[in-house]
C-alpha cells in the first residue's frame, strides 16, 4: 500500500502505475499526482477507449484506497447521487410513535440514522480519502453539474432537513468526458485539466504488453502498428486502446501468432464496431496482412 | 510548500497567468494563478517539462488551449539568451469579456481544408514540443492573403460610410399583420416538440411516487399514508435565439423578420432577440417594452442597423455572449440573406460553437424563398453543414408556413 505522500514524486506515480499494468505518460503522471497535491478535482477528456475510467481505477489501487464510482446520465438527481431518505423506515418510525403514543420528532424523523448515502456523500464521508470517479459527466444534464459545483469547491454536502455535511476527507476525484456535450466554464474552472490522447505506438505496444504478458512480441507489434494504421483513417468510431487490448486477447485466445489476411477476418470485430468502418479499413488491414505473413517468411 | 520556489519564478509564474488571461481569454483569475504556484512547488522546476506539465494541468480547461498554452510557456520560460520564438499574437482584444476563452486559433478541422500551411494534429499530444508557427493562430479574419484582405477591409469602410450606416431610428410596423404574425409565432412554439424531461419534478399528477413529500404529508396523519404526492418528467419548453440580419442587403425583409420576433417575444419570454449589420446589438429589452400594436421604435441601433454584413465576427461573438444560456432547449435561429463581406471560416466556426450547444440551428433566408435558389453563397456554403434547417423566409405566407416546415423535418 502506498500513501499519497509516496506518489509525489511523477516517477513514482508512474513506476506505481506500471505496476498495475498502466502506462501513463508525464503529462498524465503530472496532472494526477497534483490531484491530492492541490486538493481540486481533475477533468479528463479525450475519445473513447484511450483509458481514462482506467487511470481513476488505478489511482484508487496504486494508494491502495476505495474506489467510489458514479456514473452519470441524463436527468440524474441529487437522490441517485447524492443521498436518499430511507422512507419505507421513516413511515415505520412514524407509525411506531404513533402506537406508542410518543411524539414525532421531526429531528429524529430526518436524522442521520434515516439518511442512505449515495456515491458522493459517501465519498466524503470516508476516514481514509477513496478516488471518487465521476464518469462521463457530459453525459449528465446541465442541472446535475450545479449540483456537483458545491461539493467540487467547497467539498461539503447541504441536506436540507439535516443542514451541511462537510467532508470528513476530502476524496480525489477524477472526472471524466467524451465531450458528447460541453460543459460549463464553472465546472471546468474548479477541476485541473487533462487532455488524454492516444498514446503513441511505442507506448501502446508497452501497454499490450503490460496487460498481455503472455503475448509473442512480434504480434504485439503488429498489433499496435495496425490499430495505429488504422487511427489515421476517417473512421466512425476509432478503436481505443480498450480495442487494441481486445483484439491482442482475441488473437491469444485463437492461439494466433502473427496478423495474417484470416486471423483479422476472424477478430475484426473485437476492433472495429462498425460495419462501414471494416469496409473502410479493408484495403489498410489486406496491406497489414501482407506485411505480417511476409514479416513471418523472413523470420523463419 | 511553495516555500521553495524562488521569488523571481514565482513573479515570473503569475506575470504568466496574467498573460494567458489577459492575451488569449483563459479563464483563469487570482485562485488560479495560487494553484499554479502550489502546482510549481510540488514539482522540480529546474525541469521545464515537469514544471510544464504541471502548469498546463492547473491552467487550461479546454483541449483547444493546449497548443496555446505550450507556445506561451517556451516563449515565456524560455532559457535565457535563446532567441524568442515568433511571437503568438493575442487572440483576443485586451478588452474581451470573460467567457471568451474558447476563442483560440483556427480548428484543426479548418486548418487541414485550408491552405496547408500548417498540418496540426487534432487536440494538443501532452508533452508533445509545440512547434507552432504564427500562422496557425492568427486571429479570426486576418489569416487571408493580402488581397482578400484588403477587399474585406473596403467593403468594411464603404459600409462604414454608407448613409444608411449608422444611421438606426425608427423601423415602422405596417399595420394590420401583427394577427398573422402572432398566429405564425404560435404554430412555431407548437411545432418545436422537445420531449419531456429526463428529469423528475413534482406534479399535481404523475406516474412515479413522490416519496418525499409524500412521507412529509404522513408526518401529519400519523404515519398513514393518505396523500400520496406525484413525480412526473414535465414538457422541456424551447427557448428561442434570433439573431437578425439588419444589413441593407435584407432590406424590407428586415423589417417584416423584426416584427416577426416581436411577435414570438410576446407570446413567449423565452426569446433573446439579437440584431447585427457590421456590430451586434441586443433587442430583447426594447421588443418587451414596445406596446403591440403600435410602430415599433428602436433606439440608434448603430452599427446593428443598415450597414453592411460581418455574419461570421456577430455570430462568433454571439455564440460568446450567450455561451452560458444556450442549451439544448434553445433553437437558434438566424435570419439572414447569407450575403457576407466576413471571412466564411468565421462563420462556420461560430456555427459549429451554436451547434455543440444548442438542441437546433436554423437558418431563415428571404433569398431561399425564390424560385431556382440554389444555396451557393459563401455565407451559406459554409454554414450548411452546420445547420438543421435553411428555410425560406420572404413572406408572411413562409413565416406562417415556418412552424410545419419544422415538423416535417422532425
Amino acid at each position: 500500500m502506498t500513501s499519497a505522500a509516496d506518489l509525489m514524486d511523477p516517477a513514482a506515480l508512474q513506476a506505481a502505475f506500471r505496476a498495475q499494468g498502466y502506462v501513463a505518460g508525464d503529462a498524465l503522471a503530472t496532472a494526477l499526482r497534483l490531484v491530492p497535491a492541490l486538493q481540486k478535482p481533475l477533468l479528463l477528456e479525450g475519445p473513447a477507449g484511450v483509458g481514462k475510467t482506467e487511470a481513476a481505477k488505478t489511482l484508487a489501487l496504486s494508494l491502495g484506497t476505495r474506489l467510489i464510482r458514479l456514473q452519470c446520465y441524463e436527468g440524474l438527481d441529487a437522490q441517485a447521487a447524492l443521498y436518499e431518505w430511507n422512507y419505507a423506515r421513516q413511515l415505520l418510525y412514524l407509525r411506531s410513535a404513533e402506537i406508542g403514543g410518543g411524539r414525532v420528532d421531526d429531528d429524529e424523523l430526518y436524522g442521520e440514522r434515516f439518511l442512505m448515502a449515495r456515491p458522493l456523500l459517501q465519498a466524503i464521508q470516508q476516514e481514509v480519502a477513496p478516488v471518487l470517479l465521476i464518469d462521463e459527466i457530459d453525459r449528465a444534464d446541465d442541472a446535475f453539474e450545479a449540483f456537483l459545483l458545491e461539493l467540487l469547491a467547497e467539498w461539503q454536502i447541504t441536506v436540507p432537513e439535516l443542514g451541511t455535511i462537510p467532508a470528513r476527507t476530502r476524496p480525489h476525484t477524477i472526472l471524466t468526458s467524451n465531450r458528447s456535450r460541453e460543459l460549463s466554464d464553472a465546472l471546468r474552472r474548479r477541476c485541473l485539466y487533462h487532455w488524454v490522447e492516444y498514446p503513441t505506438a511505442r507506448q501502446e505496444l508497452e501497454i499490450v504488453q503490460a496487460r498481455l504478458p503472455g503475448i509473442d512480441a512480434a504480434l504485439a507489434r503488429q498489433v499496435t502498428d495496425a490499430v495505429h494504421a488504422l487511427r489515421a483513417l476517417p473512421l466512425g468510431k476509432p478503436p481505443g486502446v480498450a480495442e487494441t487490448l481486445d483484439w491482442a486477447a482475441a488473437l491469444l485466445c485463437l492461439h494466433r501468432d502473427h496478423l495474417d489476411a484470416e486471423s483479422i477476418e476472424a477478430t475484426l470485430g473485437a476492433v472495429l464496431k462498425l460495419r462501414e468502418d471494416q469496409l473502410l479499413a479493408a484495403p489498410t488491414l489486406r496491406g497489414v496482412a501482407g506485411r505480417g505473413v511476409a514479416g513471418r517468411a523472413e523470420a523463419g | 510548500m511553495n516555500g521553495h520556489l524562488p521569488a523571481a519564478l514565482s513573479a515570473q509564474i503569475t506575470t504568466f497567468v496574467i498573460r494567458l488571461r489577459t492575451r488569449h481569454g483563459f479563464l483563469v483569475g487570482p485562485g488560479e494563478a495560487g494553484d499554479a504556484l502550489r502546482a510549481a512547488g510540488m514539482v522540480d522546476v529546474l525541469s521545464k517539462r515537469q514544471l510544464r506539465d504541471a502548469l498546463r494541468a492547473v491552467l487550461i480547461a479546454q483541449p483547444e488551449q493546449g497548443r496555446i498554452f505550450d507556445h506561451e510557456f517556451n516563449t515565456f520560460f524560455r532559457a535565457e539568451g535563446s532567441p524568442p520564438p515568433p511571437e503568438l499574437p493575442p487572440l483576443l482584444p485586451e478588452t474581451e469579456a470573460p467567457g471568451a476563452e474558447q476563442e483560440t486559433e483556427t480548428s484543426p478541422k479548418k486548418q487541414q481544408e485550408g491552405e496547408g500551411q500548417a498540418p496540426a494534429p487534432a487536440p494538443p499530444g501532452p508533452g508533445e514540443e509545440p512547434e507552432l508557427t504564427t500562422v496557425k493562430a492568427q486571429p479570426q479574419g486576418e489569416s487571408k492573403e493580402d488581397a482578400d484582405d484588403s477587399g474585406g477591409d473596403f467593403q468594411t469602410v464603404e459600409t462604414r460610410l454608407s448613409p444608411n450606416a449608422g444611421a438606426g431610428g425608427e423601423v415602422r410596423s405596417e399595420d394590420g399583420d401583427l394577427r398573422e404574425l402572432l398566429r405564425a409565432a404560435s404554430a412555431l412554439i407548437r411545432a418545436v416538440e422537445l420531449g419531456r424531461s429526463r428529469r423528475l419534478k413534482p406534479l399535481a399528477r404523475g406516474p412515479k411516487l413522490d416519496a418525499r413529500r409524500t412521507l412529509r404529508a404522513a408526518a401529519r396523519t400519523a404515519g398513514d399514508p393518505a396523500l400520496l404526492r406525484w413525480l412526473g418528467r414535465p414538457r422541456r419548453s424551447p427557448r428561442f435565439l434570433l439573431v437578425l440580419d439588419g444589413s441593407r442587403s435584407m432590406g424590407r425583409d428586415a423589417g417584416l423578420l423584426l416584427r416577426f420576433a416581436q411577435a414570438l417575444s410576446l407570446r413567449t419570454r423565452r426569446v433573446e432577440v439579437y440584431a447585427f449589420s457590421t456590430g451586434l446589438t441586443r433587442l430583447t429589452p426594447h421588443l418587451r417594452r414596445a406596446l403591440p400594436g403600435q410602430p415599433l421604435t428602436l433606439p440608434d441601433l448603430g452599427e446593428a442597423w443598415g450597414g453592411g454584413t460581418r455574419i461570421g465576427e456577430n455570430l462568433l461573438q454571439l455564440a460568446r455572449q450567450e455561451r452560458e444560456r444556450v442549451n439544448r432547449d434553445t433553437l437558434v435561429l438566424i435570419l439572414s440573406d447569407g450575403l457576407d463581406t466576413g471571412e466564411p471560416e468565421v462563420l462556420e466556426r461560430a456555427l459549429r460553437d451554436l451547434k455543440a450547444r444548442a438542441g437546433r440551428v436554423i437558418w431563415l433566408s428571404p433569398l431561399a424563398a425564390l424560385p431556382g435558389y440554389q444555396p451557393v453563397q459563401r455565407a451559406i456554403k459554409a454554414a450548411l453543414p452546420h445547420l438543421d434547417a435553411l428555410l425560406p423566409a420572404g413572406s408572411m405566407e413562409d413565416l406562417q408556413r415556418l412552424g410545419r416546415r419544422l415538423q416535417q423535418r422532425n
